[in-house]
């Protein structure tokens, strides 16, 4: 066992031994650690469960996974609050009902990123600065834009916002496993999670208002807005599967002869597992996660 | 514990402190958002011990304790949804267009989908501990009349997607907790897009999350009162988790 795996092994097994007059002594270190660098912090911070687990769960590390959410909370949250304060914005949304349900959005995101910092600052972790976005995707000018008009068009504005949705429901559900250690932060990614979810629900319901193919969860009928292979198309990628497991792991049969198939007219297979395939939302990993920020950031 | 004391109580006293403050900050932070959260995060804390005594008498069904608990719990709240969208679209009330109806229809096969899900779940991990199938009582709904199922759909959706965001502190079993956050996302996809369908704009309104952006969460106590009147038996939720 490596001395860092010991350590995140040690931080996880001995909670239980705090008590209140350590905490002026802890956080005095921590804000050393904190100062002392991210290269340091994250495998300490970490919490395995075991040393079978420490190998699934790899590298990634509670603090990983609060910087991580900061990342996608501050894209959004910039995302919104930019086109709320957009010269044009009341043309821009086209009714007080759109332009108010984006208030609302944004207020949340914003709200997401004051907790997350608040958390880290708790820890004495240094905060990470907000990074420079471009959401039309040029990485400030360096290279063609992907969404030229984002800021111009609504369709486009809904369809990036559809995308960060999406993919931050994706991204929160692929950390609490990294959280199921500290039942006080897997409470807050749980119903920082379903907030996103909600979101995410809303957009795709404006732009079903306005038109566009698609369902207010992810199906396999929604008129893709990502092309199939590209970087953007990774927050939709592996959503379509039909497979779902339980531990064993023993894989969920999911048969037309199946008490699921219900409503009228009863379906063939193939449109059975589409509706299996809207039922559970996939997650991603960090490093995916990551990739689709950074289409944002420069 | 053994190896650790072995490699050291210098990297154990090192360590610890880098790891505890943030439970115990945070605990407080929570602590103020919601009383029901703080309650259910106390529950969660202290007692491990498991309760198998209690007697399932006539009419009572005990959920039973630990993962198998959650589950249970999970499948009550699955049956009871999937029950409702089944009256509904066997029998739609007038005022519903035709694309709420593909709507509903949609979400009463992910809601079959999902009990079903956890009934196979549930045999697989534990069968002697899998409660049977309930009976639902929705008499106090009134089906022909689109208000009231839409007023009972949204109480549904909210108080699923409450009852699993409360219940992932339960969960021990990383893989049991992956499979709730798969299920709770849609869940409030659905909360959602049936608020919308009541007054548009309502998703994700102050009656459901809060000034820190927090979604509810609920305790299992809270959600089962919640639910009880819908169901026939009598649910014992007390060891769920524990």
């Amino acid at each position: 066992m490596d001395f860092l795996t010991l350590l995140a092994r040690i931080a996880d097994l001995s909670p239980a031994t705090t008590f209140p007059s350590d905490v002026s002594a802890r956080r005095t270190a921590l804000t050393r650690l904190g100062q002392a660098g991210a290269a340091v912090l994250p495998p300490v911070l970490a919490a395995l469960p075991s040393l079978a687990d420490a190998k699934v769960l790899n590298n990634s590390t509670i603090l990983d996974a609060i910087k991580l959410a900061l990342t996608l909370e501050y894209l959004e949250s910039e995302f919104y609050t930019r086109a709320l304060a957009l010269p044009n914005a009341t043309t821009f949304f086209g009714s007080a009902e759109n332009r108010n349900a984006i208030q609302t959005i944004a207020t949340h995101e914003n709200q997401h990123v004051a907790l997350l910092q608040r958390l880290l600052t708790e820890a004495g972790a240094v905060i990470p600065a907000k990074p420079n976005f471009d959401f039309t995707g040029s990485k400030n000018g360096a290279q063609s834009a992907l969404y030229p008009d984002v800021f111009t068009n609504l369709d486009t504005f809904l369809k990036v916002a559809q995308l960060l949705e999406d993919a931050g429901v994706r991204a929160y559900k692929g950390q609490v496993e990294f959280l199921v250690s500290d039942n006080y932060l897997l409470e807050a990614f749980v119903r920082t999670h379903s907030t996103e979810a909600r979101h995410a629900s809303h957009i795709r319901t404006m732009r079903r208002q306005r038109g566009a193919v698609v369902k207010s969860w992810v199906s396999p009928s929604d008129a893709a807005i990502t092309t199939a292979g590209s970087t953007p198309d990774k927050a939709y990628a592996g959503e379509a599967t039909t497979a779902q497991y339980t531990p064993g792991p023993r894989v969920v049969p999911f048969e037309t002869t199946l008490p699921i198939n219900v409503g009228d007219p009863l379906l063939n297979r193939e449109a059975l597992l589409a509706k299996v395939a809207e039922a559970f939302d996939e997650p991603v990993d960090a490093a995916t996660a990551t990739e689709l920020a950074q289409l944002f950031i420069y | 514990m053994s190896n650790i004391t072995q490699k050291g109580s210098d990297e154990a006293e090192f360590a610890k402190p880098l790891y505890t403050p943030i439970k115990r900050r945070s605990f407080f932070m929570y602590a103020g958002a919601t009383a029901g959260a703080t309650a259910l995060l106390l529950s969660g804390c202290d007692d491990d011990e498991g309760d198998v005594s209690n007697p399932t008498t006539t009419g009572t069904v005990n959920l039973g304790s630990g993962d198998v608990g959650v589950l249970n719990y999970a499948y009550a709240l699955e049956q009871l949804e999937a029950a409702f969208y089944a009256q509904v679209i066997a029998n739609f009330a007038s005022g519903f267009s035709a694309d709420e109806r593909t709507a509903l229809t949609a979400i009463a096969r992910h809601e079959a989908i999902h009990r079903d899900f956890f009934k196979t779940a549930i045999t697989g991990a534990a069968a002697s501990q899998i409660i049977p199938g309930l009976t639902p009582n929705f008499s106090a709904v009134n089906f022909s009349d689109r208000g009231s199922v839409l007023a009972t759909a949204k109480t549904f959706e909210d108080l699923g997607v409450a009852a699993y965001n409360g219940a992932g502190a339960l969960i021990q079993n990383p893989a049991y907790l992956g499979i709730a956050g798969k299920i709770v996302s849609v869940e409030a996809r659905h909360a959602a897009y049936i608020r919308d369908l009541i007054s548009n704009g309502t998703f994700a309104d102050n009656t459901t999350v809060d000034s820190n952006g927090l979604d509810k969460a609920m305790t299992v106590a809270q959600v089962l009162t919640a639910a009880q009147p819908f169901i026939r038996e009598t649910i014992n939720g007390s060891n769920v988790g524990k």
